[in-house]
């Protein structure tokens, strides 16, 4: 054959368009995989009860996933970003805490929802900064804060108690448009996550967990992303509090706890990765409403209620494990 | 006027003073070579200059107006964008939003606009003839030399008054390279100023008008590049006369056949392999960049699948793993490419790093033994040269070549006589290179063999005895005696299979 008939081969010889959708396929797989897991939960919930394909079973499911969501949306940011923020449950304690204590007459009580955004969004901010400038670990500061937040709602009401005013109450549990108001938050939070995933601030705290080194080469300020991660994350554990409340119409300075491990295990389960820079939030609610329909189920099928947590920790293994095979193929792909 | 002017730039770290008073004069319109061994103080310098790091004294003058960059993004603001050694970019963003990160088009709601970015992206790599990579791809997807080149792509969005190419080409293949060295005489004619680092002089002399050369974290001569000759730059930056870069090749090799390969094909990019390599031989493999070389590598360690019969002295193995390749004498080493990534725990101490791989040799009943430990150690140091302050220095606080030295030193601990070399010279300065040839050499002269791969081609033909070019995932030809050139190489990896294979 002649030299001619011989393109010259180029040293940027792709892997080949042939492997592009299983490329995507894989990077996609912990996604995918939740998708199913979803899907199959909902199944077998359908076929043993009646009424699970109906906007009021969606209304209800909604409401008991959306605290959770709500903490593990802050949670998905943190860990995009590469870190963790256990600090979200003492965010929490402490939100209903106040709320219940202090919310009065309309004036009052905006003033107060006011207050719980502030401090949220402050402790997470303090977070942010005791990680950059005093160059500690994430676990660390956020379980120091959330242990501080703990005992401040703990010396504010001791005992799970105190009063919401109705109108908060009805206003959290309203229908509109036969939807209730945990689809609209919902819905207003994937409008946010369009919006905010998009963003310069978004890309960056993306990018920043992926490769802090090569973010910081690309004059990324490390303190600020530490800030606004970690100031995101307290604002949405401070609005999962306020919503927790309409749901409970008391104060809980304990309840708090109850959402810090679940709120990483939605996020992971949805694919977002523990090293940071992968994911969104759309798998974090599949993960939230996983979590949710294994408590369902537990409930039709009347066995004990242990095997919640039992349930769920296959459905994090499984969704770990097809993590971890994206994570080999992508590491693999790389030397 | 320059554009640079630096003047008793220092810095320390810690105790150590990685710049004393170094002077660096250049012009806007030049490409201006920078070069000293590793440890020299260039990186440390560009980094000042990037805004990476901050000097302790001195003075910098851009265009003649002081300049202190107290960050990355300042520097970049000021004009200058650096190509740095470690990469800058994201694995997980895609090329096109790695080249325009933080300075994305933005929408009024302050959305990245993706079909601006395209538009862009697709412009940059028109506008600056750069070898096509897909926009969407994830920078994780792409190999070393496509990030390199995406680094570049990256800089030049910036649309900078000085580029600082900072070891640009050692992961670039030939074509890249040319595509580099044109580019930066381009923007030099255009009134640029690039400043250039590299360790392949050849390079250097191609491309720079002028040459500043740094030895021990000072300034030792500046020259104008058709001024000097490369006697004397390698005697500037070595503070002594070289003898010669490459060491004296003598036939080595037996009949005893080390490594028998056949029909070993890996993944996608390996088809079918076939090759001998003999006791006492250093057999290089060649090719462009990408032609299966690296996946070669890694099947024959036993780094993932691969299919075909792989015999070291004469006995079947099954590659699984690296661990079943460590067995003693009979056993396959493997000096990695990324050897801050793959080969070195930098956060551990040189001890460590050496015997890591060979800890059952200094133990026993699963007790380390400290002592033989420091032995083994302190021999190995002595023998490869190894400038550390003592074992248990960090072994990323080395220098490049420091850092590879304890590589080889990990690898010949494990006793293993097939000894993988992929690119091990790559970014190490001209004097560790000569060690290492020598070493290659009178490792072959023990009777080991050396299966060894480089990116710069000129290393293969003066170390190698016999060169196998790959192409397309398979052998293309092999060269041997006086047949072995870089024209016959680059012919046998471009265009004609079996050229020179007679």
């Amino acid at each position: 054959m002649s030299a001619g008939a011989e393109p010259v081969a180029s040293a940027f010889a792709p892997g080949g368009a042939r492997r592009d959708w299983q490329t995507k396929l894989v990077d996609r797989g912990p996604f995918l995989v939740a998708c199913v897991m979803l899907a199959a939960l909902v199944a077998i919930y359908g076929s043993l009860r009646e009424g699970v394909f109906t906007l009021e079973e969606l209304n209800i499911d909604t409401a008991a996933a959306l605290t959770l969501l709500l903490a593990a949306t802050g949670q998905t940011i943190v860990l995009l970003r590469g870190g963790i923020d256990l600090s979200i449950g003492g965010m929490i304690s402490f939100g209903t805490v106040i709320a219940a204590t202090q919310f009065g007459d309309f004036g009052q009580t905006a003033g107060w929802i006011v207050a719980i955004l502030a401090i949220g969004l402050g402790v997470g901010a303090v977070n942010g900064l005791l990680i950059s400038i005093l160059r500690l670990q994430p676990f660390l500061v956020t379980l120091a804060t959330w242990s501080i937040l703990s005992g401040a709602a703990l010396l504010i009401l001791p005992t799970d108690g105190g009063q919401l005013p109705e109108a908060w109450m009805s206003g959290g549990n309203a229908t509109i448009l036969g939807l209730s108001t945990s689809v609209w938050i919902l819905i207003v939070l994937l409008v946010f996550w369009a919006w905010f995933r998009s963003t310069r601030l978004g890309i960056t705290i993306r990018a920043t967990g992926s490769n802090e080194k090569s973010a910081f080469l690309s004059g990324v300020s490390l303190t600020f992303i530490n800030v606004a991660t970690y100031g995101l994350s307290g604002l949405f554990a401070a609005l999962a509090s306020l919503y927790l409340t309409t749901q409970t119409g008391a104060g809980s300075p304990t309840i708090g706890k109850d959402y810090i491990l679940p709120s990483v295990a939605a996020a992971v389960i949805g694919g977002i990765s523990l090293f940071g820079g992968r994911g969104g939030l759309v798998g974090t609610v599949i993960g939230a409403f996983i979590l949710t329909i294994i408590g369902n189920l537990v409930f039709v099928l009347s066995v004990s209620s242990y095997w919640q947590p039992i349930v769920s920790g296959v459905i994090l293994l499984i969704a770990v494990l097809a993590s971890s095979l994206a994570e080999r193929s992508a590491r693999r792909s790389l030397t | 006027m320059d554009l640079i002017d630096a003047s008793a730039v220092s810095k320390r770290y810690g105790g150590i003073a990685a710049l004393s008073a170094a002077e660096f004069h250049a012009k806007a319109g030049e490409v201006h070579a920078l070069i000293g061994e590793n440890g020299a103080g260039k990186s440390t310098f560009i980094q000042i200059l990037a805004g990476a790091v901050r000097a302790d004294a001195g003075t910098i003058l851009l265009a003649g107006k002081p300049y202190a960059a107290a960050n990355p993004s300042a520097a970049q603001a000021a004009g200058i964008s650096s190509v740095f050694q470690e990469l800058s970019l994201i694995p997980d963003l895609t090329v096109e939003e790695n080249i325009w990160f933080r300075r994305e088009p933005t929408t009024p709601f302050g959305t990245v606009t993706r079909r601006a970015i395209r538009k862009q992206t697709i412009d940059l790599f028109e506008r600056y003839a750069i070898p096509a990579a897909r926009p969407d791809q994830e920078v994780r997807r792409l190999n070393l030399a496509e990030r390199q080149v995406i680094e570049i792509a990256k800089a030049l969005a910036r649309d900078p008054r000085v580029l600082i190419l900072d070891e640009a080409t050692s992961s670039l293949a030939p074509r890249e390279t040319e595509w580099l060295l044109a580019l930066s005489q381009k923007l030099a004619a255009a009134g640029k100023l690039v400043i250039y680092i590299s360790h392949r002089l050849q390079e250097v002399r191609a491309v720079a008008s002028r040459i500043t050369i740094f030895r021990n974290g000072a300034t030792v001569a500046a020259h104008d590049m058709n001024a000097v000759g490369d006697d004397q730059i390698i005697s500037e930056m070595l503070g002594r006369r070289l003898d010669r870069l490459f060491p004296e090749r003598k036939p080595t090799a037996t009949d005893r056949i080390a490594l028998r390969i056949r029909g070993v094909s890996a993944g996608q990019r390996v088809r079918d392999i076939d090759l001998d390599l003999r006791e006492g031989e250093v057999l290089g493999v060649g090719g462009l960049q990408g032609h299966g070389q690296r996946e070669l590598f890694q099947a024959l360690f036993g780094i993932g699948k691969a299919k075909g019969s792989i015999e070291l002295w004469g006995r079947q193995v099954s590659a699984r793993g690296p661990q079943y390749s460590l067995t003693g004498r009979e056993g396959i080493a493997l000096v990695p490419e990324d050897r801050r990534g793959q080969g070195l725990l930098l956060a551990k101490s040189v001890r460590e790093n050496l015997t890591l791989a060979v800890i059952p040799r200094f133990s026993r009943l699963g007790i380390l033994s400290r002592r033989r430990e420091k032995a083994l150690v302190d021999e190995m140091i002595e023998f490869l040269r190894i400038k550390a302050k003592n074992p248990d220095q960090p072994a990323g606080t080395l220098s490049g070549g420091n850092q590879q030295k304890v590589i080889f030193g990990k690898m010949l601990l494990t006793e293993a006589r097939v000894l993988l070399l992929y690119d091990p010279t790559r970014g190490v300065d001209v004097g560790t290179k000569g060690e290492i040839f020598t070493l290659m050499r009178d490792l072959a002269a023990r009777g080991y063999a050396i299966l060894f791969y480089s990116s710069d081609l000129p290393e293969l033909v003066h170390v190698a005895d016999r060169v196998a070019v790959m192409r397309n995932g398979t052998v293309a030809g092999v060269l041997e005696g006086a047949a072995i050139s870089e024209d016959n190489i680059l012919k046998a990896a471009m265009f004609e299979p079996r050229a020179a294979a007679s």
